[in-house]
């Protein structure tokens, strides 16, 4: 057996509208701004605290879109990534594009670990993770909550949060990893890490130089809000709310 | 002039609006209630880089001009809204790290600045005195010099940071004789033997940021830890007042955008009489006047920034940003109140505890009248 000093991990992440920015009020105020997908936030935190424990000697994020998310590339770079990548596309891509594109990726950068989001919190489809690791043919753990190396890195134990319970897996690495909520609480980029992230190095690439074809699969053909919840009533007795409950709601 | 933010720039602020809306706001009303200082999210902006803005990156700050500083520090006003912790933030900044900044030795600034930038040190100045205010000059604490130290006796009040700082710049004289020329300015530690750091001061507002009443009392502080020359302080008071007056209320011009937004968000929202409150045309003009306060409030400050930066006098200036904001701010928590009406007053909308706080902004750091006095003089009068 190889003996496995220290990993490269590779952690691919999505540029969002942040969830927290609500702008929805009348106010004249900015369009939401781009954030770093929290799950796949959640996934740097974690190549970082794996460093941090002497583990990893490379963090390399990567990320697909124009020129616009190099600013969520500098918060990575900012929370301490090593150096990023950005695939040079605008495209509305499917979750099928970006796994072909990330294993490219993968190809290129031979990381021992991929760790990634679960899934991205605009389009909610938790496919890329898992599809990337059928491409490449590599174990993977999903929905992970606690992540520990063992045998000299070439395995992890993963603690998945399943429906059913808290499921402990092992993998052999190399490995895709995604993330769940509570793996951790990632740290906030502050200033000087900020200043420092403007001399680490984007490498932009395109999908021809990675030799790639991407053609979505899916199309997108509408998006509209959820309708607006009617407003509440207030009723006058318990009494009232079981007629109402019974009569109007039918739930009982 | 410029005030069309770089990248860089934008991402700056950016950072610290979200750094300070996610990290800086949580248990504020019970805070102000009891009065207590948030010594957790004090260290959070020290990791951040808040209490480093302004300071040289040799010794441990991110070195931004001043223009930079004053809009991350409205940010961070528009985003966290504890603004007694922007004030020990502030008094931190201009009373103690901007001094030490200009007039500290270099083995002063290893020692202090560091720590004064990354969050683990605490600090703040010691002027005022019972019988010596807006007249800052005439204070009555004595330096005397015996060996290689010197003895300080006398009282301070309205010591701002006083029961939580590690360090404070003490102002005292060493001859009385020679009036302002005998004003001299001392780093004190804390639990320096004969400083005695007296009762907590209980405020209208403010309430998170602690402030105290100190006593020397045979107070030693090595000859090591003059700052500046003996008989310096005032000319080093003045100037530390001058970037106090123009940097303290950035912050504030921040809080105005916050409430004008609430408010804007409010008025479209509440019906009244079968139509937003908004539409109703007392309601609308007092948006109207939110809005151009923080508009020519944001001006003055950006510009006092620039010409700060830029190595321009700034005596008139600073004044006059200082008084503007601070009667705005003021005029803006009001109009907000009366907006929210009967909301307004009630402690879990965060509005009257922004007036509370606001009302402060016309009396420290020289009062309203002392601004006017100076802008007056200024102009020859």
């Amino acid at each position: 057996m190889q003996r496995r000093r220290s990993m490269k991990i590779l952690v691919p992440f999505k540029s969002v509208p942040d969830p927290n920015d609500a702008t929805s009020a009348g106010a004249a105020v900015s369009p939401p701004k781009s954030v770093i997908n929290p799950f796949d936030e959640i996934a740097i935190e974690e190549a970082l605290r794996i460093r941090e424990h002497g583990e990893a000697m490379e963090i390399v994020a990567v990320t697909i879109g124009a020129p616009a998310v190099d600013e969520q590339i500098r918060a990575a770079l900012a929370m301490g990534v090593d150096r990023a990548i950005r695939i040079d596309d605008s495209r509305a891509l499917d979750p099928y594009a970006v796994a072909r594109i990330l294993g490219a990726v993968v190809e290129k950068e031979g990381p021992h670990v991929v760790i990634m989001g679960k899934q991205a919190v605009d389009d909610d489809s938790n496919q890329v993770g898992q599809m990337l690791a059928g491409l490449l043919g590599w174990p993977q753990a999903t929905f992970v909550s606690k992540i520990e190396f063992l045998d000299n890195k070439t395995r992890a134990r993963c603690t998945r949060e399943t429906d059913a319970g808290l499921e402990i897996v092992e993998v052999d690495l190399p490995a895709i990893i995604t993330t769940d909520l509570r793996l951790n609480e990632p740290r906030y980029v502050s200033l000087p890490g900020l200043l420092r992230a403007r001399r680490k190095p984007i490498e932009v690439l395109t999908c021809d130089q990675l030799g790639v074809t991407v053609r979505p699969l899916t199309t997108v053909l509408s998006v509209a809000r959820p309708p607006r919840r009617a407003a509440g009533t207030r009723v006058e007795s318990v009494e009232e709310l079981i007629t109402k409950l019974k009569q109007e709601a039918k739930v009982l | 002039m410029d005030f069309a933010w770089s990248d860089q720039q934008r991402e700056l602020l950016d950072a610290v609006g979200r750094f300070a809306s996610q990290q800086l706001n949580y248990n504020v009303i019970d805070n102000d209630r009891d009065g207590v200082f948030n010594h957790d999210a004090w260290k959070k902006c020290g990791s951040f880089g808040i209490q480093g803005l302004p300071v040289p990156t040799e010794h441990g700050g991110l070195g931004m001009d001043p223009l930079t500083t004053v809009a991350a520090l409205e940010r961070l006003g528009y985003a966290c809204k504890d603004n007694g912790l922007l004030f020990s933030i502030n008094a931190h900044l201009w009373t103690a790290v901007t001094p030490l900044v200009y007039n500290g030795s270099e083995a002063q600034k290893k020692k202090y600045l560091p720590g004064l930038c990354d969050g683990t040190l605490i600090g703040g100045n010691a002027m005022s005195e019972p019988n010596s205010g807006s007249d800052a000059f005439s204070l009555t604490t004595t330096a005397i010099k015996k060996g290689t130290t010197y003895i300080l006796n006398g009282s301070k009040i309205f010591v701002t940071n006083g029961p939580v700082a590690d360090l404070l710049v003490v102002f005292a004289t060493v001859d009385k004789a020679r009036g302002p020329d005998g004003i001299s300015a001392f780093l004190v530690e804390k639990n320096s033997p004969g400083m005695n750091v007296a009762r907590k001061l209980e405020k209208m507002g403010l309430r998170t940021s602690p402030m105290a009443e100190v006593f020397f009392e045979n107070c030693e502080v090595p000859e090591q830890n003059l700052l500046g020359r003996e008989g310096g302080g005032a000319f080093l008071f003045t100037r530390s007042m001058t970037w106090e007056r123009g940097c303290i209320l950035a912050s504030a011009v921040g809080s105005m955008q916050r409430l004008l937004e609430t408010c804007i968000r409010y008025a479209n929202e509440r019906k009244q009489g079968g139509q937003s409150i908004g539409k109703y045309q007392l309601v609308a003009s007092k948006i109207v006047d939110m809005k151009m306060r923080v508009e020519s409030s944001r001006h003055m400050l950006y510009h006092y920034g620039w010409l700060s930066g830029h190595r321009k006098a700034v005596y008139l200036e600073a004044a006059m940003t200082k008084l503007h904001i601070a009667d705005c701010w003021v005029k803006c928590c009001e109009d907000a109140i009366q907006i929210h009406g009967g909301y307004g007053y009630m402690t879990e909308y965060e509005i009257e505890r922004e007036l509370r706080d606001a009302i402060a902004g016309k009396l420290y750091s020289g009062t309203s009248e002392i601004q006017r006095n100076i802008v007056a003089s200024m102009l020859g009068l």
